[in-house]
């Protein structure tokens, strides 16, 4: 019986020293930083679906897959569950001006911000109920070579509303430059998408505009919440 | 002693020459089964079954899906595209669906096998080539199929041997273009090797009909790429994406093959001149229930000749409408969508889709819902807002109030009650002088097809499904048991790609091309030529081959999937009997959102699939995957 018990316990403590050697630590660092427009100093806002993605390549592995971060419709981005080690960060396929990849060190909770210029700025924005209708009014300044696609404002019950996630909208076609002196204006109608959005409530709609570049994401203004 | 020492010695030199080296017995060698033409021929069997045939047993997880546990739901990939919804799924495009790699490799490694035999076979020469030009078929078939999903891929050229290194059977992916050219290369030796004998087997039509598909798919990807840009490694190495340079000589290819199809006439349009739409739309009907009885339009057929697991499909429980069950407890998932009865021409009004128009003031854009306020147009019957639509509409689709296996299924969402009140979607019944009025047709389960969510098997779109589903025996209510085959080529796709071919690149004989175009329409019941156009070719296009699942591809290769699908949804048409007009048998129709339906986002990555495994085959991964 003794021996039976000095084999169980010398068994258990096997075990328990196994687990030991078998596990390693989990991940303890973390990334997080912002999208900032290198002239405003505000950040850029972003598209949570199909929008600007950062890839963090980890060194040391190879092939190595990269871990994809979705950037936050605010210009926001954290990923907390990383391991320790030096990584190559690049955003990729944003609605600005390409970045170039940095390898940093992280370690601990590390912050990198990105300091961008955005493809498009929508700027003196207003955004108000005329009658049944939304009106949005705004400027457009250009900051690179190329048409401006299309403009539109988009609305949703959410907060992240944006041109792939929306349940109403009203867009114009542009296909030419921003021209830094035409006040834009869209008219939303929402009796158009009173079965999805119920008039009488309270609303989120954002204003965007699109670059002909591949690949290239929406450029936003900030949501506004509106009762309509 | 010395003597026994001596006999052993002996012994054990004889000993190792060949008593060891035993065949096994649960394998044929190669010799053995090449040697034999029957031996050949279940070879070939086996690799006509593994070709990518994307069939009634192709679902999200890839083909052949008729074993096993063959329980997807009926999620079809029409459902991924604006055809049809299914009356309980709100899935889209996965990054996990429609992959064939392994499968892929490994029919192209039995196909390998094969060409390395064929030249020690004992069989007539004219026997050989036909054996090369079936084997390079399958090859450009695999490749195609593989093109298609991955862009450039490693091209296995010749049988790999495997002599202790793994690393040295590693190939890297050769360039999109690389990978086309090869299919058609493929495509090639195939046609100049096969003869015209026609049966289940290639022969030099097969060929040259995968070669049209094939070169227009490439002629797209090089025209369109340029409207879904990517970027990462992939693109720049060239393993996905094409110059817009390359397109012409792929539309040419195209138009090569699909004219040798044509001038040679062995194939034509089966019943090409039918006498009234509603002959068209059976002649429509009866080409997909059995394409055994058009010899003269199918170039190749896949055969489901038995029910049972990996013989029948599930098409016919799947998709009947929810009255003919026959038991079976999941029917009616395919619902064909308001966008794609929209799609179909009237006969009045020639080269135009037809929106189905249910108001006075003609706005088909409203999807508002009902409202009391609107004039609705009275239909009296559930159908006959449909009159004059295209016979292939008639023969794609079971509309509400029409007749199928001798029933009149029923698809109704409601009433408009005397007060002007509607009940829609709800179980509810109203009595009105004697009569008693139930919204969806009828009172109770077992006698209605639309819009009552029990099991999920009504349509919730207002549509069901007619188009390859047999009419001639009740449904067995079992796994497997439709034994409908599958026309994988036939002649109109090769018309329809001579017509895009041609209308796209601007070269090649227009006439030609328009007179391929209007005779399919002729054989729909249509009197009046309409002018060669990109949109009517692709109008023309989706409607002839729905459900044929080419639309899917059609999306990808146009790069329109993104554009197409971007905060997507579908819509329904609603149709309810309005007792405002008792005594008489009123219908109107509302067009809305399919009811608990989300809206629906194609991600441009998706034009490619990830490729698997490339931790260890260290190949280079498609863009944003």
């Amino acid at each position: 019986m003794k021996t039976l018990r000095y084999i169980l316990l010398a068994g258990v403590m096997t075990l328990a020293a196994a687990c030991e050697k078998d596990n390693f630590d989990g991940p303890t660092a973390g990334l997080s930083g912002r999208i900032i427009d290198a002239d405003t100093k505000l950040l850029v806002e972003q598209d949570i679906i199909r929008g600007t993605t950062i890839e963090i390549t980890e060194h040391g592995y190879d092939p190595v897959k990269p871990q994809v971060l979705v950037v936050k419709t605010d210009g926001t981005y954290e990923n907390s569950l990383l391991f320790e080690n030096t990584y190559s960060v690049k955003p990729m396929r944003g609605n600005f001006v390409d970045v170039p990849s940095q390898d940093i060190q992280i370690k601990g909770k590390t912050v990198l911000d990105f300091s961008v210029t955005p493809y498009l700025r929508v700027q003196d924005l207003r955004v108000e109920k005329v009658g049944n209708l939304v009106v949005a009014t705004f400027k457009l300044q250009q900051n690179v070579a190329g048409n401006v696609v299309k403009i539109g404002i988009y609305a949703d019950k959410d907060q992240r509303v944006g041109e792939p996630m929306r349940l109403g909208q009203k867009e114009q076609d542009i296909n030419a430059p921003a021209d830094p002196n035409t006040t834009y204006r869209l008219e939303y109608n929402p009796d158009e998408f009173k079965t999805q959005m119920p008039l009488g409530k309270e609303y989120w709609f954002r204003v965007g505009a699109l670059i002909s570049i591949g690949e290239a994401k929406f450029n936003y203004a900030a949501p506004i919440k509106l009762a309509i | 002693m010395k003597k026994l020492f001596v006999i052993f010695l002996t012994g054990m030199m004889f000993s190792c020459q060949g008593i060891l080296d035993i065949e096994p017995t649960n394998k044929i060698p190669a010799e053995v089964l090449f040697g034999d033409p029957e031996g050949v021929k279940i070879y070939m069997a086996n690799l006509y079954y593994q070709l990518p045939i994307e069939d009634f047993a192709y679902f999200r997880a890839g083909f052949n899906q008729n074993g096993g546990d063959p329980n997807n739901g009926g999620f079809s990939a029409a459902m991924m595209t604006e055809e049809a919804m299914h009356t309980e799924f709100g899935d889209f495009l996965g990054d996990g669906d429609f992959h064939w790699w392994d499968q892929g490799y490994k029919l192209i490694r039995d196909v390998n096998l094969l060409i390395d035999a064929i030249p020690t076979l004992d069989i007539l020469e004219e026997e050989k080539n036909a054996l090369t030009g079936e084997g390079n078929f399958i090859k450009a078939f695999a490749y195609f199929a593989l093109a298609k999903r991955y862009g450039g891929v490693p091209l296995i050229k010749a049988t790999q041997k495997y002599e202790g290194n793994a690393d040295a059977l590693k190939v890297p992916r050769s360039t999109e273009k690389e990978t086309w050219d090869y299919v058609l290369e493929l495509c090639d030796v195939a046609a100049s090797n096969l003869g015209t004998v026609k049966g289940r087997r290639a022969n030099k039509y097969t060929a040259l009909a995968l070669k049209s598909r094939a070169a227009l798919h490439a002629a797209s990807l090089a025209k369109f790429g340029s409207r879904a840009p990517m970027s990462g490694d992939a693109v720049t190495q060239k393993l996905v994406g094409m110059e817009p340079a390359a397109a012409a000589a792929y539309y040419a290819a195209c138009i090569q093959a699909s004219q040798a199809i044509i001038t040679d006439g062995a194939y034509s349009l089966f019943r090409p001149n039918p006498a009234s739409p509603a002959e068209a739309a059976e002649n429509y009907r009866l080409l997909f229930q059995n394409p055994n009885d058009a010899p003269d339009e199918v170039i190749l057929i896949k055969g489901y000749n038995l029910p049972g697991a990996n013989l029948g499909h599930n098409y016919d429980i799947w998709y009947q409408p929810a009255q003919v069950a026959n038991g079976w407890p999941h029917p009616g998932r395919m619902n064909p969508t308001l966008e794609l009865v929209d799609l179909y021409e009237s006969y009045t009004n020639p080269g135009q889709s037809a929106p189905v128009v249910t108001t006075t003031d003609g706005n088909v854009n409203d999807y508002g819902g009902y409202d009391p306020a609107k004039s609705y147009i009275r239909f009296s019957t559930p159908n006959e807002i449909f009159q004059n639509k295209d016979a292939r509409l008639w023969g794609t689709a079971v509309l509400p109030g029409t007749s199928w296996k001798g029933n009149n299924i029923v698809i109704q969402a409601g009433y408009v009650k005397p007060d002007g009140q509607a009940a829609i979607r709800i179980k509810d019944q109203i009595t009105v002088g004697t009569n008693t009025y139930y919204t969806y047709g009828a009172p109770s389960t077992t006698m209605y097809s639309g819009f009552d969510t029990y099991g999920g098997n009504n349509t919730r779109t207002g549509f069901s499904f007619k188009k390859f589903m047999n009419q001639n025996s009740p449904i067995v209510p079992g796994w497997n048991q439709s034994t409908t085959d599958w026309a994988e080529f036939r002649y109109a796709e090769v018309l329809l790609n001579l017509a895009e071919a041609v209308v796209e690149s601007g070269t090649g004989d227009a006439t030609a091309a328009a007179k391929a175009l209007n005779d399919i329409r002729r054989r729909a019941g249509h009197t009046v030529a309409i002018p060669l156009t990109v949109d009517n070719v692709q109008r023309e296009r989706r409607v002839e081959l729905a459900f044929e699942n080419k639309r899917f591809w059609d999306l990808i290769r146009r790069r329109e999937y993104h554009t197409q699908f971007n905060n997507r949804v579908m819509h329904t048409l609603l149709p309810l009997q309005d007792l405002r007009a008792l005594p008489a048998t009123m219908y109107i129709f509302v067009r809305v959102q399919v009811p608990n339906s989300n809206p629906r986002t194609f991600e441009p990555k998706s034009y490619y699939r990830y490729i698997p495994g490339i931790g260890s085959n260290g190949l280079v991964q498609n863009p944003q995957y």
